[in-house]
């Protein structure tokens, strides 16, 4: 029977869905002052991140996806036969909300991130011990998902909710797994698909197990994340630096 | 047993893919884009027989949403198959169609087909459709590294499914029609740096420059967009190259514009060129030399070669010497054809003039398209019979002398069709010395089909026809033996392989993978 599994999973949330934008200002003050009217007038039905409760989220979903001029209007203008109403501010505070809106759906690799990115760096491959599961470029180990373009495939939102909360959600094909074959052996791992009829593991060492249902004992997908939370807020925000700055392309993802 | 099974999976998942083993294969599995390094595309696979192949069933569909036209041959290995579409690449579990893991170029530029993958020691390599050539852990999909060959916002762009070689992964792009400089690059399987390069078009005062009048090389064409074959013996690259820029007007490139639509042999570790064959030299009717260039060792007229053929897109089927670029042998391998009056001894066309495409429109035959195009034909030594899709059809091709503007859509004008005259496609078997046609299977359709074909040892050729079907036919006597109807347009050629002591048959129809094997009672 193999050991346990090394800690420091980072499970990943849904991957953004970039388009058309760019045309809305993106500097931190204009994002910053947008905030400020936002979580005045916004957040109380979209939530303090975007995340949506009475009105529906701006993070994913259609909200996400809307044309700039017609997330501008939206604000500017309300939506007859929903609960949004117009915000008659002005243009330019209308900008600033439109422009913090997009930030929240920005990839990370577009986003203004605190934290040390260098100490970052040294705490993945090192103490932190994040490089035992998670590989960039080819450095680091397995199972986790792959973060050598993580920054242009999620938003900075999403990594913090990764790093600080892993359980939150898991992506697709990073559930923990544990099969006992009916040989009496055991494969521990991620389940990188699983169905009725066969399940595909990938251990800790790299290794895929194709396996049949039908030489299974027993299946234990796991609900929570094999990852553990970075608890101390300076770790995290670290940990996020770096990851914000892992793009395979200059311009990464803002030209999907 | 089960247990020693998943056992064996496992190790073989993991063990090192060598130049060796892509020499050995096709076996169980399929290694390249060709099946094997000579684009014989025949499997040693017998489990299918023309006894049996009534039996087969359909065991899985894999759906890739959003593909409109998948063009790739899967690699197989281990377990495992990968499937390419554009800018991004699929590991499937071979046995059941059950998605490992997907790799996306996020923010990769560009919406071109891809024709597939490459494997070599624990990568797979892709490349996306604006020439960055992808490495990834082939077991977890992990990227290794992401390196831009060629400059999309220059013109650039590709489909090509890389070859492993030994110490280089070999890449080429598009372009003939847009004006680009063609060439083949080798890239260091570890870091994706450039080993060599062969310009397609020499730079200025370098051999066979002379042949373009002084027309720009950087506009040249000559792309590199099929992927070649390889002899590891003799260490050479064989690669097609594409037609000459603009493809329809040459009043400003007066000469035989080399190394298009040749076939150019490059020494695989210095990328130095050996010989060259060109099959149209001057090429005004954008006919290509991308078909596969199939390597295979015969007795010709009394005497051992090392031979390369190549049904070629003007209607010609070639025998050429590998070692030396010696023409031996050429037939027409359609009956719509009246560019020429035929080839002279070294295979140099004689061109009819009135051939030539004019402002008012030229009826040619074969059609742009051409007879044969990339998809793939195949050769069984023990039948003697290369497989291979055809099309009968003519075009009206329309020139202009208007001033070529590279990457403007612009290319010297182009073909009209004619619409009381529809293309129809055969599949033929021609005799791999003489190009004699051995037999031939008429597929009625649209003439819309680019789907080639496989042959094994079980005495089987899988080809997609015309009407969207995976079908099977006798090696011997081309004598439909099963088909199964995709729902789908074919373009894409098949492959075969083994998993667990069951052989396979796969085909890539439009947003679709369909996987069959002999109907299994238990």
């Amino acid at each position: 029977m193999r050991g346990r599994l090394p800690i420091s999973l980072l499970i990943l949330t849904a991957p953004v869905v970039f388009g058309q934008r760019n045309r809305l200002p993106t500097d931190a003050a204009t994002v910053e002052a947008g905030k400020q009217i936002y979580m005045g007038s916004c957040s109380g039905c979209h939530g303090a991140t975007g995340e949506g409760s009475q009105g529906p989220s701006l993070l994913s979903g259609r909200a996400s996806r809307l044309p700039d001029q017609t997330l501008v209007n939206s604000i500017k203008n309300g939506l007859p036969g929903t609960s949004m109403p117009n915000f008659p501010m002005g243009d330019e505070k209308i900008t600033q909300v439109a422009a913090f809106v997009r930030s929240l759906t920005a990839p990370a690799i577009a986003s203004r991130v605190p934290g040390d990115a260098e100490r970052g760096r040294v705490l993945f491959f090192g103490a932190g011990r994040c490089s035992s599961c998670h590989m960039i470029l080819g450095r680091g180990g397995h199972p986790g998902p792959d973060l050598s373009n993580i920054a242009a495939e999620r938003t900075v939102h999403q990594i913090r909710q990764s790093v600080t909360k892993p359980s939150e959600r898991i992506a697709e094909g990073y559930r923990g797994v544990t099969a006992v074959l009916k040989s009496g052996r055991t494969v521990q791992g991620v389940a990188k698909n699983y169905s009725n009829y066969s399940v595909q593991i990938l251990d800790g060492a790299g290794k895929l197990h194709l396996v049949n249902r039908d030489d299974i004992a027993t299946v234990d997908l796991k609900d929570a994340s094999i990852m553990p939370p970075v608890a101390n807020t300076t770790d995290a925000n670290d940990l996020i630096a770096f990851l914000a700055k892992q793009s395979t392309r200059p311009q990464g993802g803002s030209n999907q | 047993m089960k247990f020693a099974l998943a056992l064996f999976l496992s190790f073989t998942a993991f063990a090192q893919v060598s130049p060796e083993a892509i020499a050995n294969s096709p076996n169980a599995d399929w290694l390249t884009y060709h099946g094997d390094y000579s684009a014989r595309r025949h499997s040693p696979l017998k489990q299918i027989t023309p006894a049996n192949a009534k039996s087969l069933v359909a065991k899985w569909v894999f759906h890739i949403e959003g593909a409109k036209k998948l063009e790739a041959t899967p690699i197989v290995h281990g377990g495992l198959m990968y499937l390419s579409n554009t800018n991004e690449l699929y590991a499937l579990d071979a046995r059941n169609g059950r998605q490992v893991w997907r790799y996306r170029a996020t923010g990769a530029k560009g919406t071109r087909v891809n024709r597939g993958s490459a494997i070599l020691g624990d990568k797979v390599y892709f490349a996306t459709a604006d020439c960055h050539l992808i490495a990834l852990d082939r077991s977890t999909g992990n990227l290794i590294f992401d390196v831009e060959y060629a400059s999309f916002d220059a013109g650039y762009g590709t489909s090509i499914a890389p070859l492993a070689i030994r110490n280089a992964i070999l890449v080429g792009v598009a372009g003939g029609g847009s004006g680009q400089r063609g060439f083949v690059a080798a890239l260091h399987p570890d870091t994706g740096k450039e080993v060599w390069r062969f310009w397609t078009v020499p730079g200025k005062g370098e051999p066979g420059s002379e042949t373009w009048g002084g027309f720009p090389a950087e506009m040249g064409g000559a792309p590199t967009w099929t992927t070649g074959t390889y002899d590891p013996e003799l260490n050479i690259v064989y690669w097609p190259t594409g037609n000459p820029w603009p493809d329809f007007y040459g009043g400003r490139r007066p000469g035989d514009n080399l190394y298009s639509d040749c076939v150019v042999a490059l020494d695989g570790t210095t990328g130095k060129l050996k010989w060259h064959f060109q099959f149209t030299p001057h090429d005004v009717w954008d006919w290509d030399a991308n078909e596969n260039p199939v390597l295979l060792d015969a007795t010709f007229r009394g005497k051992p070669r090392k031979l390369l053929v190549q049904a070629n897109r003007n209607g010609f089927y070639y025998v050429l010497d590998r070692l030396t670029g010696e023409f031996l042998h050429a037939k027409p391998f359609v009956k719509k054809l009246d560019w020429t009056s035929g080839l002279d001894d070294k295979g140099r066309p004689k061109v009819d003039p009135s051939k030539i495409p004019t402002p008012a429109g030229t009826r040619v035959c074969p059609s742009v398209r051409g007879a044969s195009n990339w998809m793939s034909p195949s050769y069984d030594p023990s039948t003697g019979l290369f497989y291979v899709v055809t099309l009968e059809q003519c075009d009206l091709i329309v020139a202009s002398a208007k001033e070529p503007v590279p990457a403007s859509g612009f290319r010297g004008t182009g073909n009209e069709g004619i619409p009381t005259e529809p293309g129809k496609f055969f599949l033929r078997a021609l005799d791999v010395l003489t190009g004699d046609i051995k037999w031939e299977n008429p597929m009625p359709g649209p003439g819309i089909m680019w789907a080639g074909t496989v042959s094994t040892a079980g005495g089987v050729v899988f080809t997609g026809d015309d009407d969207g079907n995976l079908v099977a036919v006798d090696a011997k006597t081309g004598k439909d033996l099963w088909h199964f109807s995709t729902g789908h347009s074919l373009f894409a050629s098949p492959a075969t392989y083994m998993v667990d002591g069951k052989q396979y048959v796969t085909i890539a129809a439009e947003s679709d993978v369909f996987t069959f094997g002999l109907f299994d009672a238990q």
